[in-house]
């Protein structure tokens, strides 16, 4: 059980960081960290970027599971 | 400045932004709150506490104001947005080196969003690197120490590459929650995030006081805070503009130009960086120290004037670097032979001066000199905790330290700012009058 989780959190882990670097980055950098220019942000988001983002939460929301879950078995296991 | 909030919250389209990053906020302090799986919370908890006492308080202090507490949680957002600012860090410098990223720079748009992708991959590289270390210190017991219980529930190489893996995927999402701020919420997200991390702290830091100091001295440091917060909002706000005339231009029927502008020069205008750079770079050897127990003469010195922050070499040290960094950072972000060949070629110039090489001596000249007060200033804010420390026994992570009021401030004021700004496009009176 504790493996097939593991599992599960390495690969949706791997994939969470693949799609987060798949995301155009907004916002450039240092200067605009801290007192820069106010950034705008034109236009609306594609399709593309909107599934990507659908795609992202769900991965996203089975990562957070994941984590918990193992993070339980982790404790569980150890005490039991 | 009440109604203000409320017109900002029945305008739908800010109110939406406000919640959006108020939801972010939440998600991002929930992930720093729960642990990576594998770790044992309860003796993490007993163990920070042995060590927040012991002789190395000094570094896990300011480990711990970057991270917001996340880092000694080892939680799944334990690195935090550190990778990110030492990768913007390392590609603001590699510009100054390398060539083709200074071209880059220069492109514009499409240039900067290249330099952001760099920026991206470079945060997940030093995300594995950090993160490794980390889960492998609290493995081997380095990562609190002075303390001997086991970190892990379980040591064996699956899990703690598991671990591994899942703290790189949250800083990922760091990345990707600051970035949906700056999207679709207000303000600079990384900032945001940046400052939400250094305000969560606040509230336990200021009962350590009241429980450990009495009162009084309570009292007296809230005081001297808001004089503080006053203060710094005052510098941040200084600018000497500079006055342009724009010459008048026929381009065929029509008449350009011939308003007056200026150039606004801030005191301060490097923000927090320097300090962060120089709070980083002092942080290294005591860190390269700690991992490593070596006794040559370096790692003596080293852990004899480096680590401790009240000692007065380091707090020269950290002076010295604040003010260096400082003009390095306008160097770089301010260019003046290029603002002034911008201006001359749109028909602009500074009374009395004439345009091209001239202009440029003048605004660097200004420059250097508006910039020798904002450096001292930031040098001694930055100084304030250690001071306070010496005076008062405060913990070393007293809450109106430089790095921590610098950021706040900072990033209240700007966004705000932006706040207001969308404000006004509604024409409705902004917070600040």
């Amino acid at each position: 059980m504790i493996i097939t989780i593991s599992i599960v959190l390495i690969l949706t882990s791997a994939l969470m960081v693949l799609l987060v670097l798949l995301h155009k980055g907004k916002g450039g950098g240092l200067s605009d960290l801290f007192g820069g220019g106010i950034s705008s942000s034109l236009g609306g988001s594609s399709v593309v970027e909107r599934n990507l983002d659908r795609f992202t939460i769900g991965t996203g929301v089975i990562w957070f599971a994941s984590i918990i879950a193992l993070g339980l078995l982790l404790k569980h296991g150890h005490h039991g | 400045m009440l109604t203000a909030f409320t017109r900002a919250f029945r305008t739908p389209d800010l109110r939406k932004k406000l919640l959006f990053t108020l939801f972010i906020i939440a998600v991002f302090r929930l992930g720093s709150q729960l642990p990576a799986p594998g770790v044992n919370t309860g003796a993490v908890h007993r163990c920070v506490d042995v060590v927040s006492k012991g002789a190395n308080a000094n570094v896990y202090g300011l480990v711990n104001l970057f991270s917001g507490g996340a880092l000694l949680k080892l939680s799944i957002f334990a690195l935090g947005i550190m990778p990110y600012i030492t990768a913007s860090i390392i590609l603001q410098l590699l510009t100054v080196v390398i060539p083709r990223l200074e071209a880059l720079r220069k492109e514009g748009q499409a240039g900067t969003t290249k330099i952001t992708q760099y920026t991206r991959y470079l945060t997940i590289g030093l995300a594995i690197l950090q993160g490794t270390g980390i889960v492998a210190m609290a493995s081997t017991g380095n990562l609190l120490q002075g303390c001997t219980e086991d970190l892990l529930w379980n040591k064996s190489w699956f899990t703690i590459v598991t671990m591994v893996v899942t703290i790189t995927a949250g800083t990922s999402v760091i990345m990707w929650l600051g970035e949906l701020v700056t999207d679709r919420g207000v303000g600079n997200g990384m900032s945001i995030l940046i400052f939400t991390q250094v305000v969560a702290v606040f509230p336990s830091e200021f009962w350590n006081i009241y429980k450990t100091k009495g009162g009084f001295v309570f009292a007296i440091v809230l005081i001297v805070g808001i004089a503080i917060v006053a203060g710094v909002v005052f510098v941040e706000q200084a600018q000497r503009r500079i006055p342009v005339q724009y010459a008048k231009r026929m381009v065929g029927r029509r008449m350009y130009g011939g308003t007056s502008t200026y150039i606004p020069l801030k005191v301060n205008q490097a923000g927090v960086i320097p300090v962060i750079f120089a709070s980083s770079l002092l942080y290294l050897p005591s860190l390269i120290v700690q991992m490593w127990h070596s006794s040559n003469p370096v790692a003596t010195f080293i852990s004899k004037y480096l680590v401790k922050g009240d000692h007065p070499i380091y707090m020269a040290l950290y002076f010295l670097l604040i003010i260096f960094f400082t003009y390095f950072y306008v160097a770089i972000t301010f260019n003046p032979t290029e603002v002034a060949d911008n201006m001359k070629k749109y028909g602009g110039f500074i009374p009395g001066i004439r345009p091209g090489r001239p202009t440029a001596e003048y605004l660097d000249y200004v420059l250097t000199r508006i910039t020798a007060p904002g450096a001292l200033y930031l040098g001694l804010i930055a100084l304030v905790p250690m001071v306070a420390f010496g005076i008062i026994g405060a913990s070393q992570n007293f809450p109106f330290g430089g790095t921590s009021i610098l950021i706040m401030v900072g990033v209240g004021l700007d966004t705000v700012k932006q706040i207001e700004s969308q404000l006004q496009q509604r024409n409705y009176e902004g917070f600040l009058r």
